[in-house]
């Protein structure tokens, strides 16, 4: 595999990108075309890299479609290593894709200390991007940490009137977890080094680490933590809530859009592979949680009075599902729960862009001061239900498709979680009813004046509607991109190991 | 012999040197242009960190007194860039309140050098000569803004609590000089002299610790701390918490090099115990906090305590990542109270966390620093802090301390809140009273932007210092 420093450019390019916003911060608008231009040519690379690599037919090189590699902190066994398969492409595109989104649905909301704001929303593209690219533990630790801090201080400083109680409570909860995952990712690495006498970091080497049962259980356990709080998974999702509501838009987005799927890519890429037998152990506990995380979160859903707190909600609820699907483990359910990430991506953001619109015009997200809102604003509303639908999974469009998969892969091995997941996904079809009901019919409430889409917010909701209709209508291709790193995933016998390690047979 | 020994100690020289000419200077000429004294201050610190980074003396051992090997030379080089970064935090400081004569930076020399002696004493009168310049010399500094009040108050309860350590210590150097018949650290330390007299040993050995603990703030010895930490002037402190801290945990470092067999392992305990205590402690106490410098004080003694945490495993993994970590904490905590110094302009610092409201948009460069170095003491990457920890926590679980490494995590937990409470207040508070502050000249800039850099280099880069570290540690003859 020839060394490129394409995954490298397309990390750091937003970071660069933030660094140069934040020095022209007396010019607000010259800032927000930095930005804006910054996220474009990353979502232009990120693109490029379709062209670049063949899509699907990656096997002969061990399923990386791209990878690069070299010594960081050498006399630890710590390396710079980024690999691309069809996952990460697919995620990395969504990243760059709503980041970009997100500059341009600030382009009025944010006008107070505009240069900084832009610098923390890049800043978490390249933790995100980061995150979803390293293939070396202490590396993916890095990037993880690194997107949380620019999410503090964008709750922190642009949010709304809690914000400050929500961002130390979201602070708290990630770097808890994010601790614990340090020290069993640095007893992993001693126990290999210390087993097999190489002290490395290397995904691929770790997951052959020789662990006995139990401390596998209790890292699993750690690493899980950590991942389940960001995913969230009950009951560690306590946070998500208020952070959610007191976000600015785009905060809400990036949070909701990005952060929810690195803890799901982390269980996917890192939490599983690394200990297989004690995830095997996990999966009923999993598999329990998932289900009443979508029942649970459903049934608060529908007691919300905040537009905001009732899209969280779902939010956790979505994920409960995702997680059911991980917790089957057969390459249908994981392929579902990989596309229904996306599928979260795209319309839970639309809907959090939609509440931050509404938000601009009103000043308010209490379903007590809306209603009526299809008679002043019918484009508005018209995008408002269109991915209301796709929330609740109408057939057509994309949620659609992941949850059918996640469902008739839990048919196959456990028809009780199939019927259970399918009840849920009733109770998601009355409370997003509700949220219809309640915002765009009925009686007017609004006193204001309300303006429908400017022609910069129809742009952004109508590249979101697209994209929520290529993937329900057209899934194939993205499908096929899962097909060969799901291959390996879920290979028996040396699960990951043999994937991971091929890029990188060289001595270390 | 003799002839080429004051080469082994030039950078030793070099310090007391360029301190003595400060002094002379006062006492010559009745104001010395402050601009004179700082730079011959930063030139005898140059000089002396250059050769100890470029001079390879020819013995490591200088009149069977000083260890003057490459452990001696690592801290040596740290406390020239601790003493270099707290002379430039400081001058602009000095001279707002009117203190910067000839014996403040005096002192800071003498300082600095007590601080070297002690970490490359090889005997226990060494140690003590080093300790007592220290010591006296920080009296003196925290003391030297004699209109403050807090200040005078401050000094006085640093100079009696510290006189009691020194009485512990000193009683400690003379048991152990009773039963073993010699001064020498190491061997005083081997069974081949004390023999069977264990116990008596290890009594003497608490007594020391005792003395160190005191000094080093570790619970329960640390009650001293935030009274002196909030009553200091901020780069007077910033000096205290990094250099006199890093100086004492050498010699600890030192002493547990040479413990040995049983002394070890009855020492271990209460190495364990200390340091789960402190860590807990100091995490736990500084949550409720409202003063800065006092939530700083204990965050300091939180971070001693990590080291603490690592120290068992010294024989094994642990000293590198220490080494580490030493040269992290000092960034740190220099960049955090010099800062803060840089922000009080009036008499008294700027102390009270209202204060800090809204100052990162006021004061966005320095405020930038504070948060940065905030930062990295939370353990968040891209820092020093962030690798440094990393290095403990892999060194503490290398050796099987797995409780006390989760003491350790659950404590770096607890202190997130209030590193992140302050950060918020900067940040995320609207701006209250406008608070004057010190004209950033070209010292503080150079000051901040070196701390920066430091923290940032070793974050990101960090195999250069630790590359250069594992050398260090593989030329000690105890671990090879």
């Amino acid at each position: 595999m020839p060394q490129s420093s394409l995954l490298s450019i397309i990390i750091f390019l937003p970071l660069l990108g933030g660094l140069a916003a934040l020095g022209v911060f007396s010019q607000p608008r010259v800032s927000r075309w930095i930005a804006a231009i910054a996220a474009s040519g990353d979502l232009a690379l990120v693109i490029l890299l379709f062209f670049l690599v063949p899509g699907g037919h990656a096997a002969h090189n061990g399923g990386w479609l791209m990878a690069e590699d070299y010594p960081w902190l050498q006399s630890l066994g710590i390396r710079y290593s980024l690999g691309l398969d069809g996952i990460s492409l697919m995620l990395i595109l969504l990243t760059a894709f709503l980041a970009l989104l997100c500059i341009l649905v600030s382009w009025r909301q944010i006008n107070t200390k505009v240069g900084s704001f832009h610098f923390f929303l890049l800043a978490t593209q390249t933790g995100v991007l980061g995150v979803f690219l390293a293939t070396d533990l202490f590396l993916f630790y890095l990037f993880w940490e690194v997107q949380i801090i620019p999410v503090f201080f964008l709750v922190g400083i642009w949010g709304h009137e809690k914000r400050l109680a929500a961002t130390m409570k979201f602070i708290l909860f990630t770097v808890s977890g994010s601790l614990l995952m340090l020290i069993a990712l640095t007893a992993l690495y001693v126990i290999h080094g210390t087993r097999t006498g190489i002290y490395t970091f290397s995904l691929a080497r770790l997951a052959s680490a020789p662990l006995t049962d139990t401390t596998g259980i209790f890292l699993f356990a750690a690493f899980m933590i950590a991942f389940a709080v960001k995913t969230p998974i009950i009951p560690l999702h306590i946070w998500l809530p208020d952070t959610h509501t007191e976000a600015p838009t785009a905060g809400s987005v990036v949070l909701a859009g990005l952060l929810l799927k690195t803890g799901v890519y982390g269980i996917l890429r890192i939490a599983f592979p690394l200990f297989p037998t004690a995830a095997r152990l996990s999966m009923p506990l999993l598999l329990t949680l998932g289900l009443v995380g979508l029942f649970y979160a459903a049934w608060i859903a529908l007691s919300q009075t905040n537009i905001k707190r009732l899209i969280a909600y779902s939010s956790i609820a979505h994920m409960g599902l995702i997680i059911i699907g991980l917790a089957i483990w057969k390459a249908i359910t994981v392929s579902g729960a990989v596309l229904q990430m996306i599928n979260h991506g795209l319309t839970t953001s639309a809907l959090f862009i939609l509440v931050g619109i509404l938000g601009e015009r009103i000043d308010s997200r209490k379903f007590a001061d809306l209603g009526g809102l299809w008679k002043k604003m019918p484009v508005f509303s018209a995008f408002f239900l269109f991915f209301a639908m796709a929330s609740l999974g109408l057939p057509g469009l994309n949620n659609f498709v992941g949850e059918i998969l996640i469902l008739i892969g839990a048919f196959t091995v456990s028809p009780l979680v199939a019927i259970l997941g399918f009840c849920g996904m009733v109770f998601t079809l009355v409370y997003v009813l509700r949220l219809v009901q309640d915002s765009l019919f009925g009686r007017e409430k609004a006193a204001h004046p309300l303006y429908d889409l400017t022609i910069r917010e129809g742009w952004v909701l109508g590249v979101l509607a697209a994209a929520v209709l290529f993937i329900g209508l057209h899934p194939g291709p993205i499908l096929r991109l899962f097909e060969t790193p799901l291959h390996h995933l879920l290979s028996e016998g040396g699960p990951v190991a043999v994937h991971l390690a091929q890029p990188f047979s060289g001595p270390s | 012999m003799m002839g080429n020994d004051w080469i082994t100690i030039l950078p030793y020289l070099f310090i007391a040197g360029g301190g003595t000419l400060i002094f002379c200077a006062g006492a010559f000429c009745k104001r010395p242009p402050a601009a004179f004294l700082l730079a011959t201050a930063i030139l005898s610190v140059l000089c002396a960190g250059g050769s100890a980074a470029f001079l390879r003396p020819s013995d490591t051992v200088f009149m069977q007194l000083m260890d003057v090997g490459e452990f001696a030379r690592y801290f040596t080089l740290i406390f020239s860039v601790i003493t270099l970064i707290t002379l430039l935090f400081s001058f602009q400081y000095a001279r707002s309140r009117n203190f910067s004569g000839d014996e403040f930076y005096g002192l800071i020399l003498f300082a600095a050098l007590g601080m070297m002696l002690t970490a490359a004493a090889a005997n226990w009168l060494i140690f003590f000569l080093g300790l007592e310049l220290l010591s006296v010399s920080f009296y003196i500094m925290i003391a030297v803004h004699k209109s403050g009040t807090l200040s005078i108050e401050a000094a006085l309860k640093y100079f009696i609590m510290g006189t009691a350590a020194t009485a512990f210590l000193v009683f400690g150097i003379a048991m152990m000089y009773g039963l073993t018949g010699t001064l020498q650290m190491g061997a005083g330390l081997s069974s081949a002299l004390y023999g069977s007299r264990e116990t008596g040993v290890l009594a003497a050995l608490a007594f020391i610790l005792a003395g160190i603990g005191f000094k080093l703030s570790i619970v329960p010895f640390h009650l001293w701390t935030p009274d002196v930490y909030q009553g200091g002037p901020a780069p007077v402190i910033a000096f205290l918490a990094s250099g006199s801290k890093v100086a004492l945990f050498a010699v600890l470092l030192r002493m547990c090099m040479h413990l040995q067999g049983p002394l070890w392992e009855y020492s271990m305990p209460a190495i364990w115990l200390l340091a789960a205590v402190t860590m807990a402690a100091g995490t736990v106490t500084a949550l409720s906090q409202t003063r800065v410098k006092r939530l700083l004080a204990y965050s300091s003694i939180a971070q001693i305590g990590f080291l603490f945490m690592t120290l068992p495993a010294v024989k094994e993994q642990g000293l590198p990542a220490m080494l580490y970590y030493l040269a992290a904490y000092a960034i740190m905590d220099l960049g955090v109270f010099g800062t803060l110094g840089t922000l009080s302009a009036g008499p008294e610092d700027l102390d009270d966390l209202e204060s800090y409201r809204g100052i990162g948009y006021t004061h966005p460069y320095r405020s930038a620093i504070l948060a940065f170095s905030l930062f990295s003491l939370a353990g968040f990457p891209p820092t020093a802090g962030f690798v440094g920890k990393f290095l403990l926590f892999r060194a503490v679980l290398q050796s099987g301390f797995v409780v006390l490494a989760l003491i350790g995590i659950l404590a770096a937990i607890i202190s997130i809140y209030f590193y992140m409470r302050v950060i918020m207040v900067m940040y995320m508070r609207p701006a209250g009273t406008h608070c004057t502050v010190l004209v950033a000249d070209i010292t503080i800039r150079l000051a901040a932007v070196m701390v920066f850099m430091l923290i940032l280099w070793m974050g990101i880069m960090p195999s250069t210092l630790f590359d250069y570290i594992t050398r260090t540690v593989s030329f000690l003859p105890v671990f090879t």
